[in-house]
């Protein structure tokens, strides 16, 4: 079992004096080789930050983050090495990732070409391989992202970051923004993914989510993990008033259980 | 509380297009037919793009906004036609007998206006009694906001998402509305926050006797607090009926929704998901819209008329030709 990445009491500090925010406190996470890895938390909990964080993408105030063994910051540089497209990023709001001028096979071709160093016409064929791999036709690759749908853009947005050939994905909050089928779809790519070896990082408040995908889950409250460990585990029997709560409040059948232990 | 004879909204056969100066009017919804009745919790699922929103405009009467209007049908609420219904019906019912709590919570509060100016504004068109502080307090008190007093001179960028929803909620509910339509109140909030939000909805309803429709894409929500389920599909109701009656759904939209839901799934299981896409507005095929991604499609299905909901209203209806297919899945 090796470690891929670890954090070591990272604590993220925003502001000074009245308006300072400490955003994560003293955090320490490991994450193995390809595992399904699970951060939960509500809004403000801190877990987005802590995602950029070991994207290379904040800076820790305190602490330090590192990917095989070595830091991934020096100073305020991050990856300097090969690593940095090693792990890669899915946002919450793929409208918003996407270049709206571009179609998905230039998106994908674009990041595959700067990855890869090769030609624009072998960077589109191997775009397209990805994009067909994630489920978008050949005749919506030449589509921008307006003309698709929102769980086709999250989809061209995860084949961006595979064109990476990365060995950790990390999303933030990859479902909230599309339908319960579009997240199906989703859904069974990552556990593709998953069986290919990537590890996954999934930050994300749906309980439901968390609990289909990930072997282990950091519960987050207020910049600390209040709660962490085998996922099936913490959804059986959870010890943290905070953990019975946040399970209480998913709709559906898996509420309904958690509201009934939690009433005795 | 519910009056079984009398209902407050029907829908039926409602029919909803964009007219178009020089090409053919498009035609977002087709074959739209649901009641709700006195105090009772609707819940309409669908995917996006599926109608659900526009079949609420037309209940508040702001489809000419989005260049849309009622083509043919009934809306019918208390007797009164609102498909064909003049800006002043409108004027006398939208904000007084029909409350709207839109989409984004984070957009739906004026920015500029302080959340006190911001409820008497929607108490000004009400007639009920009391000054209009004293009624904004009881609203704030209603829908459950502590520091009542420091949150009437906030402005909306001041407060957290549930706190803006639960002021939109507090506007809506103004004038005490006969029917509350909440348009995915809980999209982007918290599931501890939604989960709050959803008890409120239900307090709401049963204090007050509040028909409220819940428009939603989570199933798994829609069962948690609703009495009857509206399920649309490509600008179509396929299916009515009760949460009850939907665990053993005639529509095979509703198996394969029932099917993709994760809080049901075996984690790590192959999850099932719906075939391709919901056709394109204006690209609806011959027949029923369900054909091209439905599991059971026979011969019959992709030719004439989009079928309509099938049985007698108020029981469980279905809009599939095939639904004995179904049975036992």
């Amino acid at each position: 079992m090796t470690h891929i990445i670890e954090a070591r009491d990272v604590s993220v500090t925003f502001g000074s004096g009245a308006t300072k925010v400490e955003a994560v406190k003293n955090v320490s996470l490991t994450l193995t080789t390809g595992e399904p890895l699970g951060i939960v938390g509500e809004s403000g909990s801190g877990k987005s930050t802590l995602a950029r964080v070991l994207a290379g993408l904040q800076p820790p105030t305190s602490g330090e983050v590192l990917f095989d063994g070595k830091p991934i910051y020096k100073g305020n540089k991050s990856y300097v090495g090969d690593e940095r497209h090693l792990v890669q990023m899915v946002f919450q709001d793929p409208y918003a990732s996407l270049n709206p001028q571009l179609t998905a096979l230039s998106a994908v071709a674009e990041a595959v070409r700067i990855h890869d160093k090769c030609d624009r016409k072998s960077a589109e064929a191997k775009a397209l391989e990805l994009l067909q791999s994630m489920g978008i036709a050949s005749m919506d690759a030449a589509k921008k992202p307006r003309q698709l749908s929102g769980g086709q853009r999250q989809r061209v947005s995860v084949a961006r970051a595979l064109s990476a050939n990365p060995s950790v994905l990390l999303a933030d909050e990859p479902t909230s923004a599309i339908d319960q089928s579009a997240q199906a779809q989703l859904l069974n790519l990552f556990r593709g993914l998953l069986n290919q070896g990537l590890a996954i990082v999934l930050v994300s408040h749906d309980l439901g989510v968390i609990r289909y995908l990930t072997k282990r889950v950091y519960v987050m409250k207020d910049g600390v993990f209040v709660e962490s460990g085998d996922t099936e585990s913490i959804f059986n029997d959870p010890k943290q008033a905070y953990t019975k709560e946040l399970l209480a409040s998913i709709p559906g059948t898996l509420g309904v259980a958690a509201r009934k232990k939690l009433q005795g | 509380m519910t009056n079984t004879t009398k209902k407050l909204l029907q829908v039926a056969d409602l029919q909803i297009g964009i007219p178009h100066p020089r090409r053919e009017t498009l035609v977002i919804v087709n074959k739209a037919s649901f009641d709700v009745g006195y105090g009772e919790m609707v819940g309409i699922v669908g995917e996006s793009g599926s109608g659900k929103t526009m079949v609420c405009r037309s209940m508040i009467g702001t489809l000419e906004r989005r260049g849309a209007k009622v083509l043919a049908g009934q809306v019918l609420f208390e007797d009164q036609d609102l498909a064909h219904a003049s800006e002043a019906t409108w004027k006398k019912l939208r904000g007084k007998a029909i409350g709207y709590v839109p989409q984004s919570a984070l957009a739906g509060p004026n920015p500029v206006l302080t959340i006190g100016a911001q409820l008497s504004e929607a108490l000004k068109k009400s007639d009920t009694k009391g000054t209009i502080a004293e009624q904004s307090k009881a609203l704030l008190d209603l829908v459950k906001i502590r520091r009542i007093d420091t949150v009437m001179k906030q402005y909306p960028n001041q407060l957290s998402g549930g706190m803006r929803q639960r002021v939109m909620i507090a506007c809506a509910l103004a004038s005490s509305p006969k029917l509350l339509i909440a348009d995915e109140p809980t999209t982007g909030l918290d599931v501890t926050v939604q989960a709050q939000i959803m008890v409120l909805l239900k307090e709401i309803r049963n204090d007050f006797g509040t028909a409220i429709i819940l428009i939603s894409h989570d199933l798994a929500l829609i069962d948690d607090v609703c009495d009857r389920v509206v399920v649309m599909h490509a600008g179509a109701t396929v299916e009515v009926g009760s949460v009850a009656e939907m665990t053993s759904p005639r529509h095979p939209y509703t198996v394969a929704l029932n099917q993709s839901r994760i809080d049901i799934a075996v984690p790590g299981s192959e999850l099932v998901t719906i075939l391709g896409n919901a056709p394109s507005v204006g690209q609806w095929p011959d027949g029923c819209r369900f054909a091209g991604r439905c599991t059971i499609v026979q011969n019959d299905c992709t030719s004439g008329d989009h079928p309509p909901l099938f049985g007698d209203r108020g029981a469980h209806q279905s809009a599939c030709l095939h639904a004995d297919l179904l049975k036992g899945r």
